[in-house]
């Protein structure tokens, strides 16, 4: 946890280092939220009906959508990332001469980055509230449970990614497969029921169709936990077995790297 | 002791002041690594199944490093020097053999050797650029576990040891190559490792500055902290310069080892290059050839309209020298300048292969 920490610390201090790059990181999020406000609003009519049990508001479930939706490229890009820059300039090799362990490094890795989109994601929630997203505050506390849990089941697919790179110096087309089937069919532009059957039944093994579902029904209609508790239950059967899979090749890529000499290799 | 290798005699111990020399604190037990061998596209496609060859890049070495003491690897690119630390950094499983470093396993206690023995990793991009030099060492320091009350000590501590006191507010980016270095060490140095590897630190110093880092190195590292340093360079001047006891490395073989004064007597630094004026050289030959003093040799001539460079292996150090530019004097050859040649990694290898060659 300490290393995590120090490692979270010093991404922070070299990144407000860049002044100017943060102020556009979050100048982006403002200027993106406008168009999406007025093509919310001019789709209202059509989308009314099919997200009824959403919310209702087309504004607050597409906003609900692109702020978890934020969240995931970090969840399954940022490891992979971090490792094979740290391979590339010796970082890796250095923390791993240290004595702190695998999961302090991983979260020290991608800890600032989640942070950092997660802040984003609460000031994209609030500039859409204040031009009339219908969010219920009052649910925050079960909505960054859920968030909570989205992210973790996403996380897995960066340690696969991260085993990738350590091994064979890619991670193929795993993150963007990934991130793409998860956009298209997991509910963050349109609500799964509106697919076409055949792909609808693909969207079930989309961790994010549970998430986004569970999110919308307590945020934007105010459920109570126990009323999204299958939703998350199959979420929670996704990071276990997920994190399961992330483990177990992590620790095999590590170990083959240490007999091929790819831990370190430039 | 690997088969192949050839032990310099040790005329009385390497030791220093103080030091428990006779203490073996790395001991590398015939260790080996083997790499496969990237094939071509076309090799791949005509027999995708087939194992690809495998190149021995470090075969059956076997040394030991006794507490304190200041070890060299020496040997070209390509020896072996990197890929044996990072088998004795746990970053790399060996196929065969093991090694202890402090009486723990590489193998079996990999994280209680991270405790012993700290690699100083060499990339200066490594280090966050972003951050001042106490922010980099505060973050390592998180990392190697310092207790956290002693943490501001330990980097206050060490950036004086390595003389950016005055410099650890400032961006690491703004730092030279030689301060890079320096902080690398500094970074290594903060869990108080018993051992410290160094490969190849002046690779990427200017001369000037990879002296007073030399200095430094023997001075603070070696005297000072106390560390066992094990130092991987294809310099032998550097090797010679820092080293008590040096270990040759060539193609992944361990051809020699021992104290570096016994290294360079077998070896004999011996070589001298004589201007002398290019009508006389065959004099100047003859006189040191009749002489009894040198293996009068002629292996380069070049220089100066009118003068000729005479590459000569002159026996006897310094006194040997003066003693054969004497005789030429005598015989009335004129003698320009007398330069010491200093005995190349090239010169080195050679001149123990042939040892070892005559030995047999």
């Amino acid at each position: 946890m300490r290393s995590a920490i120090a490692m979270i610390r010093a991404r922070w201090i070299a990144a407000r280092s860049y002044r100017l790059r943060m102020i556009f990181s979050v100048a982006s999020l403002l200027v993106s939220i406008v168009p999406l406000y007025f093509v919310a609003n001019a789709l209202q009519p059509i989308m009314a009906e099919k997200i009824a049990a959403e919310g209702g508001q087309y504004f607050g479930f597409l906003v609900v959508g692109m702020t978890t939706y934020l969240l995931l490229p970090v969840a399954v890009n940022a490891l992979a990332n971090e490792v094979g820059a740290g391979i590339s300039t010796g970082v890796l090799e250095a923390i791993l001469g240290t004595r702190s362990r695998l999961p302090g490094i991983f979260a020290g890795m991608i800890g600032f980055d989640l942070l950092w989109t997660g802040l984003r994601a609460c000031i994209m929630l609030v500039t859409a509230w204040i031009l009339g997203a219908a969010i219920l505050w009052s649910q925050i506390g079960t909505a960054l449970l859920i968030l909570a849990l989205i992210v973790l089941a996403y996380l897995p697919f960066g340690l696969i990614g991260s085993a990738m790179v350590i091994a064979f110096r890619t991670t193929g087309p795993l993150p963007q497969g990934v991130l793409t089937i998860s956009a298209l069919l997991g509910g963050v532009y349109y609500p799964t029921q509106v697919i076409p059957s055949w792909i609808e039944s693909v969207s079930a093994f989309v961790p994010l169709t549970y998430g986004l579902r569970a999110l919308r029904h307590t945020i934007l209609e105010g459920l109570p936990l126990t009323a999204v508790l299958p939703d998350l239950g199959v979420l929670c059967v996704f990071v276990v077995v997920l994190m399961g899979v992330g483990a177990i090749s992590i620790r095999g890529a590590l170990a083959y790297a240490r007999r091929a000499g790819t831990l370190s290799h430039y | 002791m690997s088969a192949t290798t050839a032990t310099i005699p040790v005329p009385g111990a390497a030791a220093k002041p103080g030091g428990r020399v006779d203490e073996a604190i790395v001991s590398v037990r015939s260790l080996s690594k083997a790499f496969p061998v990237r094939r071509s596209w076309g090799e791949f496609l005509a027999r995708p199944w087939r194992r690809p060859e495998r190149v021995t890049v470090v075969d059956r070495v076997s040394f030991e490093v006794k507490s304190t003491e200041f070890f060299g690897l020496l040997g070209a690119n390509g020896a072996g020097k990197t890929t044996l630390f990072r088998m004795l950094s746990t970053q790399l499983l060996p196929d065969s053999g093991t090694a202890l470093v402090a009486g723990c396993d590489i193998l079996r206690n990999p994280r209680e050797v991270r405790e012993r023995l700290t690699p100083v990793v060499a990339d200066e991009r490594s280090l966050n650029w972003r951050l001042t030099a106490r922010e980099n060492l505060e973050l390592f320091a998180a990392l190697y576990g310092v207790p956290r009350n002693q943490v501001r000590g330990r980097v206050t501590e060490l950036l004086e040891a390595v003389e950016l006191h005055e410099a650890g507010s400032k961006m690491v980016g703004t730092f030279s190559s030689g301060m890079k270095q320096r902080l690398l060490i500094a970074r290594a140095l903060l869990p108080r490792p018993r051992v410290l590897l160094l490969d190849e630190p002046t690779r990427s110093l200017d001369p000037i500055s990879a002296r007073r880092f030399r200095q430094f190195l023997r001075e603070e590292i070696a005297g000072r902290q106390g560390c066992t340093v094990l130092l991987a360079t294809h310099s032998a001047e550097e090797a010679f310069d820092l080293c008590d006891r040096v270990a040759v490395l060539d193609r992944g073989r361990l051809l020699a080892v021992g104290p570096v004064e016994a290294l360079m007597g077998e070896v004999r630094d011996d070589r001298y290059r004589l201007t002398i004026r290019t009508a006389q050289v065959d004099t100047a030959v003859r006189t040191l050839d009749g002489s009894g003093l040198t293996e009068a040799q002629l292996l380069e001539g070049r220089g100066p309209e009118g003068w000729t460079v005479v590459e000569l292996s002159i026996p006897g150090g310094p006194d040997g020298a003066a003693d054969a530019v004497a005789r030429l004097s005598r015989a009335g050859v004129d003698v320009a300048g007398v330069e010491h040649r200093a005995l190349t990694l090239a010169d080195l290898l050679e001149r123990i292969v042939r040892m070892k060659a005559g030995a047999r």
